[in-house]
């Protein structure tokens, strides 16, 4: 059953394979084009380095339309992620564009993690700290990255 | 001490922080799946007369109706989503090029030719090509209807198609927004606020049910290389609509009912 969705998500994977961005990665489920699984490793020079972070990413029908639903599904501790694993961040709600594709939406959230925005919180702890205890922001987020080995 | 057990415990923030966005955008869903049960993305002609039913308690409106009548003989409802001016405008746009074969003939090869202009202009060529197909194939399969009138009625299915309609939008948006950036030195004068063109593209033309104001009909206009005119009706004085053309003294080639936040097509009688 081909529909448009399906097909975009298709070239998406294959692109993806293709010209892999560095950093991240994705593939769609194992029966389920609609449901993938990716990880993101911290970026060098900020507290997540040497992270591995996953994510879910489900999409609907209406995708590229409409923006997949986004998730960690390792703990985060990060101003713009939510504590159900949720992620705030502009082009997945009111931003989005159809012209966006996995890899485009993979490596936003990962300089998402470089640069968090404070201003539009997620979790007020995190971005508290961010902004007035960076160090503590920083100790907080490497016991993510350290939990994120054994998840 | 026990500020120090505080912080490290890992459950205290993670409770009182509901995730907003995702109710917000839930409620939205809803809104938007009430609106596509009940109305179509295209509708069928119906004859204008019929929308002073619509206003059956307001004399402003009926005497409005009543005037439109004299210019307009039908009209065809988009569902309003946001996206009603770019369906609604590339609707009727192509099923008046049906009627002039060598017109349709001359836009179908400017449309084989755009993907490279968005793509030179900076569009992600992996991208727009998904849009770009799906746009040329209805183009094509409607084109290669000898007759006009089974052509309209496979332009009316693939217009309620949500799969190619939507792309049809997405297509249209895109060459509004390739329009704008070829020009933003002329266009950047109409952008409220201090943003760039190519921010505003991004921001209020090429997402999806992004409603449509003035800049985005001209652009969309220069993009198609032709003009519409914009009846406008609302609750203001006196008896009679009032006509825009867009761009001015354009000899218009669709005609759009505007109504407050939306748009629907008119067939002049």
């Amino acid at each position: 059953m081909s529909t448009p969705a399906r097909r975009r998500l298709m070239r998406d994977f294959k692109r993806l394979q293709e010209d892999p961005p560095t950093g991240v990665s994705g593939a769609p489920t194992d029966n389920n084009i609609m449901i993938w699984n990716a990880v993101i490793f911290g970026p060098h020079d900020t507290p997540f380095e040497d992270g591995t972070f996953k994510l879910t990413i489900e999409f609907t029908e209406e995708y590229p339309n409409k923006p997949p639903a986004v998730r960690f599904v390792s703990h985060m501790f990060h101003p713009n992620v939510y504590a159900d694993g949720g992620i705030c961040l502009d082009i997945l709600q009111n931003r989005w564009s159809p012209t966006y594709d996995v890899s485009a939406i993979l490596t936003s959230i990962q300089s998402l993690l470089s640069d968090p925005n404070p201003n539009s919180p997620a979790n007020s702890m995190a971005a508290q700290l961010y902004k007035e205890n960076r160090r503590e922001y920083e100790k907080r987020v490497k016991a993510c990255v350290e939990q994120s080995f054994i998840d | 001490m026990g500020d120090e057990a505080k912080n490290s415990s890992t459950t205290t923030e993670d409770v009182p922080q509901l995730n907003q966005d995702e109710l917000i955008m839930a409620q939205q869903r809803q809104i938007e799946k009430e609106i596509s049960e009940s109305i179509p993305l295209v509708g069928e002609l119906e004859s204008i007369l019929l929308l002073e039913h619509e206003y059956s308690n307001d004399t402003v409106y009926q005497e409005k109706v009543r005037n439109l009548s004299l210019k307009y003989s039908s009209i065809r409802r988009t569902r309003p989503d946001g996206n009603c001016f770019f369906r609604a405008f590339s609707f009727a746009y192509i099923e008046r090029l049906l009627d002039k074969k060598e017109e349709f003939k001359a836009f179908y090869q400017k449309a084989e030719k755009s993907k490279d202009v968005l793509v030179e202009l900076g569009f992600q060529q992996f991208t727009v090509e998904d849009f770009y197909d799906t746009y040329l194939d209805v183009l094509k399969r409607v084109g290669d209807i000898e007759n006009t009138e089974e052509a309209k009625a496979e332009l009316y299915t693939l217009f309620n198609d949500q799969g190619y309609s939507d792309y049809m939008v997405v297509y249209l948006r895109l060459l509004t927004s390739g329009q704008l950036q070829k020009e933003k030195d002329f266009y950047s004068c109409f952008i409220e606020g201090h943003r760039t063109v190519e921010d505003f593209c991004h921001q209020e033309v090429e997402p999806m049910y992004k409603e449509s104001d003035h800049i985005h009909i001209i652009a969309a206009c220069a993009a198609l290389g032709t003009g519409v005119r914009v009846i406008y009706m609302d609750r203001g004085t006196g008896k009679a609509v009032t006509e825009h053309d867009l761009p001015e003294g354009c000899i218009p080639s669709v005609h759009l009912l505007y109504r407050p936040g939306h748009y629907d097509i008119l067939y002049p009688v």
